[in-house]
């Protein structure tokens, strides 16, 4: 749901206030805006207060909820740079956005673009794709867990089909764990994002379309030569979302089912923010390294923005 | 005009169709597993994961619902959905309306203010969140996350509603003003009815994101049962049961059950909602 929120988000800052002609005709409109009050107080209180205080509490020492608190400067930078777990979490963490991200986009822009031509059956399918959006976080990693644990679906399907060697710990092993994780972000967001660019790609004319196809053009020429660079903008932000949406998302699921284990092996920095402050009880540590996330995410965002935005 | 679009679709959609519907049956196929699962013991689930039920007795679910206090996991999710709701309602409607129809610079800049809320990590924030949960004194409460998704809530459902209340003709509100009408008898009588199908749109999504909130949930609620919600309960079947998958699926399936309901009624509904909160350019 996140998604939803953070797209109309992004098209609100980017559109520009609409110019209002008669503004200086009405002045007495403007003394409403009191009633914006109350939404904006609740909303400064419990969003913009939390996130200030990520950077205090990032700049002190603070080793469990009873301790002493001192101020530490960067020392916190320091401890988190020299433990190795943090690096764990970083390659982790960008395998999961290189592998995730990309992949799910394509996959969601090919199929919005194949509901989008209303092929047979396409009503069954946009229901179907919304599916994995409706079900909650320990709701998808519970079916996650029945399909992957050693009696569970995969290993269940593979013996049926005699490919019973194959069958693994998905779950508990360092090679998997990570990748099982990938899988879910996968198989969930694919379907979900393809609805939004069903529905984005439902509002483009039919005309430029069949113009292409006059032009003899193929579907796979008109898909990414014609249709793409008219919602070129719109793929931004989606990526945007899914991008910051794996960043910060994964540590439920990586909750749920592995626990960042094996070992560190599928320890993401989200989890790794989780994990020190309500686990090790490392507060520092832990807002450190939401400091560090938050940034990441900026960083992100705005290269992917530039990324989607050239050659326009 | 029909015919001739499905002939486009030619022999060269051929592994598209077969693409797409392998991946329709990924979707489906854990789904299948997950309800027949929910009525069979470990034994049949391990021996045949793809059979139909022999029998579709309800033992799993009357000991889902008993091991893990479902039955009251579930009322604590509907509180926390309800008055959330009725909160993020009573917050932004007003909002909506003074952004909308005034032409201020501040007006402006609250909404920006607003809009720049997409940007902020939720999750990030999840321990200072913490933190003022505790400094309130509402630590281990429903009250405090009935207080606190309203906030999250926020930039979605004022930037929704402002689009919808900037379409409603000025002259409406003009010919209210003559008959007398207060300000808040023009957001009670013109902007709220002329703009329902926006509130319900911010409802549906909403009600979604409340209903299926985890790890604020998990931190701030808490482990005890009186007061934890529906999706906190349902990993703790993992544990409790010793992993018995009849049970385990039988309490997930049970919470997936009122999302199910909403969305096969208001399936349209919904995905008009999807499309005015995602699409809107």
């Amino acid at each position: 749901m996140t998604t939803m929120t953070s797209t109309a988000g992004e098209t609100a800052v980017r559109r520009p206030t609409p110019p209002s002609p008669d503004a200086a005709r009405r002045p007495r409109r403007q003394g409403g805006t009191i009633l914006a009050l109350p939404a904006l107080v609740w909303y400064l209180v419990f969003m913009v207060g939390p996130l200030v205080a990520i950077f205090v509490v990032a700049a002190l020492h603070w080793p469990g909820m009873l301790q002493p608190v001192s101020f530490a400067g960067f020392d916190n930078v320091r401890t988190v740079f020299d433990d190795p777990v943090f690096w764990d979490a970083v390659s982790n963490t960008a395998i999961q956005l290189v592998v995730a991200v990309p992949v799910m986009i394509v996959c969601a822009y090919m199929l919005g673009y194949y509901v989008a031509q209303k092929p047979p059956g396409h009503k069954v399918i946009r229901y179907l794709l919304f599916v994995p959006g409706l079900i909650s976080t320990p709701a998808k990693a519970m079916v996650f867990y029945a399909a992957l644990s050693p009696d569970g679906l995969v290993n269940g399907g593979l013996k049926a089909v005699g490919l019973g060697s194959l069958a693994d710990a998905w779950l508990a092993s360092p090679s998997t764990a990570l990748a099982c994780l990938i899988a879910l972000d996968i198989w969930a967001g694919i379907g979900f994002t393809a609805v939004l660019f069903a529905a984005r790609l439902g509002s483009v004319p039919e005309e430029i379309g069949e113009a292409a196809q006059l032009d003899g053009a193929g579907h796979w020429r008109t898909m990414w030569r014609i249709h793409f660079p008219v919602i070129r903008d719109y793929v931004g932000v989606v990526t945007m979302l899914q991008f910051l949406w794996t960043l910060f998302g994964s540590a439920q699921h990586v909750l749920l089912l592995t626990q960042g284990g094996p070992g560190s092996s599928s320890t993401t920095l989200s989890f790794l923010v989780y994990q020190k402050a309500f686990i090790a009880a490392d507060l520092g540590y832990s807002q450190t390294v939401g400091v560090f996330l938050f940034l990441t995410g900026l960083v992100g965002l705005l290269a992917i923005r530039r990324a989607f935005r050239q050659n326009h | 005009m029909k015919s001739a679009k499905h002939s486009r679709l030619g022999r060269s959609w051929l592994p598209a169709h077969i693409l797409v519907w392998l991946y329709a049956v990924l979707l489906v196929v854990p789904l299948y597993y997950f309800v027949a699962s929910a009525f069979k013991t470990n034994e049949e689930i391990f021996a045949s994961p793809f059979a139909l039920p022999s029998s579709f007795g309800l033992g799993n679910f009357s000991t889902a619902f008993h091991s893990a206090d479902l039955g009251l996991a579930v009322v604590n999710s509907a509180l926390v959905t309800v008055f959330s709701l009725v909160l993020t309602l009573a917050l932004a409607i007003p909002a909506a309306f003074a952004l909308a129809r005034s032409t201020g610079r501040l007006a402006s800049l609250v909404e920006s203010v607003f809009s720049l809320g997409f940007l902020i990590p939720t999750f990030a924030a999840l321990f200072p969140t913490f933190l003022l949960a505790a400094a309130t004194g509402l630590f281990h409460t429903r009250t405090f996350m009935i207080l606190f998704l309203p906030a999250t809530a926020m930039p979605l459902s004022v930037v929704i509603l402002v689009q919808f209340m900037r379409t409603i003709p000025r002259e409406m509100e003009e010919a209210a003003r003559m008959d007398g009408a207060s300000t808040f008898a023009v957001l009670r009588h013109v902007y709220t009815p002329m703009c329902l199908p926006g509130i319900a749109t911010v409802l549906l999504l909403n009600f979604l994101t409340f209903w299926n909130e985890y790890l604020y949930s998990l931190v701030i609620i808490g482990p005890d049962p009186a007061q934890r919600t529906v999706q906190v309960a349902l990993p703790t079947l993992k544990s409790i049961t010793g992993t018995d998958y009849g049970v385990l699926t039988a309490g997930t399936v049970l919470t997936l059950v009122p999302v199910w309901i909403v969305y096969t009624v208001l399936q349209k509904r919904m995905q008009q909602a999807l499309v005015s909160g995602a699409v809107k350019m």
